[in-house]
C-alpha cells in the first residue's frame, strides 16, 4: 500500500488546486512541483524546464494551433448559411425533417474543424434559428446540435487527438484515420434516434416544407462545393499521403483563407481577429500541455504509474472489465474537467496501464475520444453546454435533459467500439498499406 | 540511494534490456546502497534531452546516442561516418582507436563514460533492385541529418526529409523510395509491407553510451566505482553479443517476411566505398587533428 | 499618483497585448515554415532543419501569448467554486492569483537559468539547423516572465482594487474544444 501514499497526496493537491479555480496548466504544474520536491532529490526546476521545453519546441505539435485558426477563419464565413441551404433540401423529406441537420451540417464541419465548440456554434448559428422558425420541438433542436457538435473532436481533424497523439506519441494522422467510420457510426445513431423520435412522439409536428425538384435540390447543393472540397483537400491528402497531419493543417488553413476570401468575408480585421483568438487558444492548450510534462516527469520520478500498471496487471482485470472501469472513471473527471485536461492529466498513467493490457494505442485514442466526448454535454462542466447556454438563452439543466439521449447513445457507440475494434483499425490499417 | 536511469528506447529493446541488467547488476553489486531504477521508452526524460539531464544533474545515469550529438562535437559522430568501420569487428576497433577522446571530451561536459553498445550496422532500403552506384540515382531517399543528406548528395539519390514517425507510410505512398537504417528498423515497424530490398551494406554502427554525472561520480567512494566499472565491462561485452543475435534474428525477421535481405554487388561496394572516403575527408576537416589521430590510428590496427 | 498608475496600467497592458502579437505572428511562421517544407520537398529541394525551426516558432507562439490569453481569459480553469462564492469570490481569486504568480515566477526564473545553461552548456540543437538552444530558449523566457509579471499584476489589482479585470470569457475557454 506504501507505493500508492503518493497517490493520495497527488490527488489532494490537484483537487485542491483545481477545485479552487487555480487555470487547469498551473494547477499541474504546482502538483508535479509538490511531487518532485517530496519524491525526488534531483533540482525540481531544471528538470521542469528540460520537459516543458521538450513538449513546448515540439514538431507534431503545430498541428494543434493551425487547426485551431482554420476553425476560426471558418467562422468567420457564410459557411454555416450555405451548408444549411444545401443540406436542407435533402433533409427535409426524411423522418425528422430538418433535425438532421444538425447532425449532418456538424458531421460535414466537423470534417474541417477540429473543435467541438467551434462546430457547434458554426452550425447552431444558423441551424437554431430556422429549426424554431419552423417550429421543430425546442428539445430536439438543442439535444441533437449538442450531441452531433461532439463529432467535431472524433472527425479529423480533432484538437484531442492531436493532444493525445501528441502526448503518448503515436501518429497523428493514424488517429485521424481511425477517427473517421467511428463518426460516421455515430451521426447514424443520432439521426436513427432522430426518425425513431419523429415516428413515436406526439411533439413533433413541424411546418412542413414547400416540395423541391430534384433539379431544385441539386441547384441548392452548389452551396455546399466549397466546404466538401476544403474537405477533400484536408482529409483526402492526409488519406493518399500527400501530407502529414501538420501538413494537412497548413493547406487547411490556406483553402480556408481562399475559402473567406472567394466569399468577400476575408478582411484585415477578420483575419486579425481569426489569428489572434487561434493564438490564444492554442497558448492556452499548450500551457496545459506543459503543466502535464512536467507531471508526467514528477510521476515517473514517483514510480507511481509503473505500480499502478502493475497493479492492475495483478488484478487480472479483463481488457473488458479494465476499459469498463476506465469508462466510468473518465465519465466521473468529465463531469468537472474539459476533454484536453482529462486525456493530458491521466495518460501518464492510464498510458502503461493500456500498453501492458495489449490495447491498441490508436483503438484506445478513439475509445477516449468517445468518452471524453460525453464529458462536453455533462453537467456542471461541458462546454457544449456552456456555449449553448450563451445561444439559446436555456438553462443549463434544460440542454443537459436535452443532451441525455445523446449521452446515452455514445454510451451504445463504446460498446459497439468494443465490439467492432476494425472500425477505428481498419482506415489507418489500410491507408499504410496502399500501394 | 534511488538513482533514476531515463532511456529512450522501449523496455523490449535490447539497449534497454542491457541497461536494465547493468542496473541490477549495480544495484545489487552496491548491497543496496545505490538502486538504479530505469525508465525505459523516454517514460522519464525524452532521448532528446538524456544527455543534457545527466549533464546538469537532473538525472544521475542514462543512455544516449551518442552521434546525435556530433553538431555540439563532431568526436561524438565518429562511430556514423558512413563506411569507414563496417563490421562489427571494424567498428569494436574505431573505438579502441576512439574511446579515450571521446571520453575526454565527454569529460569537459561534466560526463563520465561507463560503457557503449553498437546498434546493429546500417543498410540501405530500396524499393528495387540496385547493383551499382548508378542503379541509385535519382531515386528517392530519406535524409534525416546531415550526413545522410550528404550521402544522398554523393550518390545522386534525390534527398527527401521524413520524420522518424513518419517513415512507414512515406514508403508507402511513394514519398521516400530508399533509407539508410538497420534491418531492427525495418523489422520494429514491419517495413517489408511497403519495401522489397534491404542491402547488407553494413554503412555504420552507431553507439549508446551510458553516461554518469561527473560531480555525483567524484563523490563516490573507491569500492563504489569498481562497482560501477565492473558491471560497466560485464555490459560492454553483453551488449555487443545482444547486438549480434538481434542484427541476425532481424535479418531473418525480415528475410521471411519477403523482403529481399542481400549482400551488396562487388560494383556497388567500390562506389559506396568511394562516397566513404569523400565523408570521411570531410569529417576529419571538422573534426581536426584530435579526429585524425582517431582515424589514423584505426587504419594502422 | 494617478497618472503614474494609469502610464503603468498603459505599458503593462500594451506589454501582453505585444507579446500576443509576437506570438501570432510565430503562429504564422508556424504556417510558412510548414507550406516552405512541403513546396521544398514536392520539388526535390532540402529545406533543412524545417522541423526544428516550426518547433521554436510553435513555442513562441505559446509563451508569448500566455500572458494575452490570461487576460482575455482564455485558460481554462473550473469555476464552480469561484462562482458559488459570489460576492466573496475576491478571496478566492487571491488565492488563485498568488498561486498562479507564485508557479509562473517558478517556471520564469528556471526558464531564464534554462537559457543561460543552454548558452553556458554550448547546447545545440540535434536537429540539421544546429541552431545555439539559448535562442529559442530565450523567447521561452520572456513569455514566462511577461506571464508571471501578468499574474503578479492581477493579484495587485485583486488585493487593491477588488477585482482582476479578467472577464472569465467560458466562449473562448471552449474554443479548444
Ligand atoms: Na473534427
Ligand atoms: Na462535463
Amino acid at each position: 500500500m506504501e507505493t500508492f501514499a503518493p497517490i493520495i497526496l497527488f490527488l489532494f493537491v490537484l483537487f485542491l488546486l483545481l477545485g479552487t479555480g487555480v487555470w487547469v496548466g498551473l494547477a499541474l504544474l504546482g502538483v508535479a512541483f509538490v511531487g518532485m520536491e517530496l519524491f525526488t532529490s534531483r533540482p525540481a526546476g531544471d528538470a521542469m524546464i528540460t520537459v516543458i521545453w521538450a513538449a513546448s519546441s515540439s514538431w507534431t505539435l503545430t498541428a494543434l494551433p493551425l487547426f485551431i485558426w482554420m476553425g476560426e477563419i471558418l467562422y468567420r464565413t457564410r459557411l454555416s448559411e450555405d451548408m444549411f441551404r444545401g443540406l436542407a433540401p435533402w433533409m427535409a423529406r426524411l423522418p425528422g425533417g430538418l433535425l438532421h441537420t444538425n447532425v449532418v451540417g456538424c458531421t460535414v464541419f466537423a470534417a474541417v474543424s477540429g473543435s467541438s465548440a467551434a462546430t457547434l456554434t458554426t452550425v447552431g448559428k444558423m441551424s437554431v434559428p430556422e429549426l424554431r422558425k419552423r417550429q421543430y420541438p425546442e428539445k430536439m433542436v438543442i439535444g441533437t446540435l449538442a450531441g452531433a457538435a461532439t463529432l467535431g473532436l472524433m472527425i479529423p481533424p480533432s484538437l484531442t487527438l492531436i493532444v493525445y497523439g501528441v502526448t503518448i506519441n503515436e501518429s497523428i494522422t493514424k488517429l485521424f484515420m481511425a477517427g473517421i467510420l467511428p463518426g460516421l457510426v455515430l451521426a447514424s445513431l443520432f439521426m436513427g434516434y432522430i426518425a425513431i423520435y419523429a415516428k413515436v412522439s406526439k411533439s413533433y409536428n413541424p411546418q412542413p416544407e414547400p416540395a423541391m425538384s430534384l433539379r431544385e435540390k441539386l441547384a441548392n447543393s452548389r452551396f455546399l462545393l466549397p466546404v466538401i472540397v476544403l474537405i477533400m483537400v484536408v482529409i483526402g491528402s492526409m488519406y493518399l499521403g500527400l501530407a502529414t497531419a501538420t501538413e494537412a493543417a497548413a493547406l487547411g488553413v490556406i483553402g480556408s483563407l481562399a475559402l473567406a476570401a472567394g466569399q468577400g468575408s476575408l478582411t484585415w480585421k477578420t483575419f486579425g481577429e481569426s489569428l489572434m483568438g487561434a493564438t490564444r487558444t492554442s497558448a492556452m492548450v499548450a500551457l496545459i500541455l506543459a503543466g502535464a510534462a512536467f507531471l508526467s516527469l514528477s510521476m515517473g520520478f514517483t514510480g507511481l504509474p509503473r505500480a499502478l500498471a502493475a497493479w492492475i496487471a495483478d488484478m487480472e482485470l479483463s481488457r473488458f472489465q479494465l476499459l469498463m472501469a476506465l469508462l466510468v472513471f473518465y465519465i466521473i473527471i468529465g463531469c468537472f474537467l474539459d476533454g484536453i485536461s482529462s486525456v493530458v492529466l491521466t495518460m501518464a498513467v492510464v498510458e502503461p496501464m493500456i500498453r501492458a493490457a495489449g490495447i491498441d494505442a490508436i483503438w484506445f485514442g478513439i475509445f477516449v475520444v468517445v468518452v471524453v466526448e460525453m464529458a462536453q454535454i455533462t453537467p456542471p462542466i461541458g462546454f457544449n453546454l456552456f456555449v449553448l447556454q450563451g445561444m439559446t438563452r436555456h438553462e443549463m439543466t434544460y440542454i443537459a435533459r436535452a443532451a441525455l439521449p445523446m449521452f446515452a447513445l455514445m454510451v451504445v457507440m463504446v460498446f459497439i467500439l468494443i465490439a467492432f475494434p476494425e472500425l477505428a483499425t481498419w482506415l489507418p490499417d489500410n491507408m499504410r498499406n496502399r500501394p | 540511494e534511488k538513482w533514476d536511469m531515463p532511456l529512450a528506447y522501449p523496455a523490449t529493446n535490447f539497449h534497454s534490456e542491457n541497461a536494465a541488467v547493468f542496473a541490477a547488476c549495480v544495484t545489487s553489486g552496491s548491497g543496496g546502497e545505490i538502486e538504479i531504477v530505469t525508465h525505459p521508452g523516454g517514460s522519464l526524460f525524452g532521448g532528446a534531452d538524456i544527455k543534457r539531464a545527466v549533464q546538469t544533474g537532473q538525472a544521475l545515469i542514462g543512455e544516449r546516442l551518442l552521434s546525435a550529438h556530433a553538431n555540439e562535437d563532431p568526436l561524438f559522430g565518429i562511430d556514423s561516418i558512413p563506411f569507414l568501420a563496417s563490421s562489427f569487428e571494424a567498428s569494436g576497433k574505431l573505438w579502441d582507436a576512439a574511446e579515450a577522446a571521446i571520453a575526454e571530451a565527454l569529460d569537459g561536459q561534466n560526463l563520465v563514460l561507463l560503457y557503449t553498445v553498437p546498434w546493429p550496422p546500417q543498410g540501405i532500403y530500396f524499393n528495387k533492385e540496385v547493383n551499382s552506384g548508378n542503379d541509385m540515382k535519382g531515386v528517392k531517399f530519406r535524409a534525416y541529418n546531415a550526413a545522410t543528406a550528404k550521402l544522398a548528395e554523393l550518390t545522386g539519390m534525390l534527398p527527401v526529409q521524413i520524420e522518424a514517425a513518419e517513415v512507414s507510410q512515406a514508403f508507402a505512398t511513394g514519398v521516400a523510395e530508399s533509407m539508410v537504417s538497420s534491418a531492427a528498423t525495418g523489422y520494429d515497424s514491419k517495413l517489408w509491407e511497403n519495401v522489397s530490398h534491404f542491402y547488407e551494406v553494413d554503412a555504420w554502427l552507431p553507439r549508446n553510451a551510458m553516461l554518469v554525472n561527473k560531480d555525483k561520480w567524484a563523490g563516490l567512494s573507491d569500492d563504489m566505482k569498481k562497482v560501477f566499472t565492473d558491471c560497466a565491462a560485464t555490459a560492454e561485452a553483453e551488449g555487443l553479443e545482444r547486438a549480434k543475435a538481434y542484427t541476425t534474428k532481424t535479418l531473418e525477421g525480415l528475410a521471411s517476411n519477403g523482403m529481399q535481405v542481400l549482400k551488396p554487388s562487388d560494383e556497388l561496394k567500390a562506389d559506396l566505398a568511394a562516397v566513404g572516403a569523400t565523408m570521411t575527408e570531410e569529417w576529419l576537416a571538422a573534426a581536426g587533428d584530435k579526429g585524425k589521430a582517431i582515424v589514423d590510428a584505426y587504419k594502422a590496427q | 499618483m494617478i497618472a503614474l498608475g494609469r502610464g503603468l496600467r498603459r505599458l503593462l497592458d500594451g506589454l501582453y497585448f505585444a507579446g500576443g502579437m509576437i506570438a501570432a505572428l510565430a503562429l504564422v511562421s508556424i504556417l510558412a515554415i510548414i507550406v516552405a517544407q512541403m513546396i521544398a520537398r514536392w520539388t526535390g529541394v532540402l529545406f533543412p532543419g524545417a522541423a526544428n525551426y516550426a518547433g521554436y516558432a510553435m513555442a513562441s507562439a505559446s509563451f508569448f501569448a500566455f500572458a494575452h490569453a490570461l487576460g482575455r481569459g482564455a485558460h481554462i480553469r473550473v469555476s464552480i467554486l469561484l462562482n458559488a462564492l459570489g460576492r466573496h469570490r475576491r478571496w478566492l481569486e487571491v488565492w488563485c492569483f498568488a498561486i498562479g504568480a507564485a508557479l509562473a515566477w517558478y517556471l520564469a526564473r528556471y526558464a531564464i537559468k534554462a537559457v543561460y545553461w543552454s548558452w553556458k552548456l554550448n547546447d545545440v540543437s540535434q536537429g540539421q539547423d544546429a541552431t545555439p538552444l539559448w535562442i529559442p530558449q530565450t523567447a521561452m523566457a520572456a513569455g514566462a516572465v511577461l506571464l508571471a509579471i501578468a499574474m503578479t499584476d492581477h493579484l495587485v489589482r485583486v488585493l487593491f482594487l477588488g477585482s482582476s479585470g479578467i472577464v472569465s470569457d467560458t466562449v473562448e475557454q471552449s474554443h479548444g474544444e
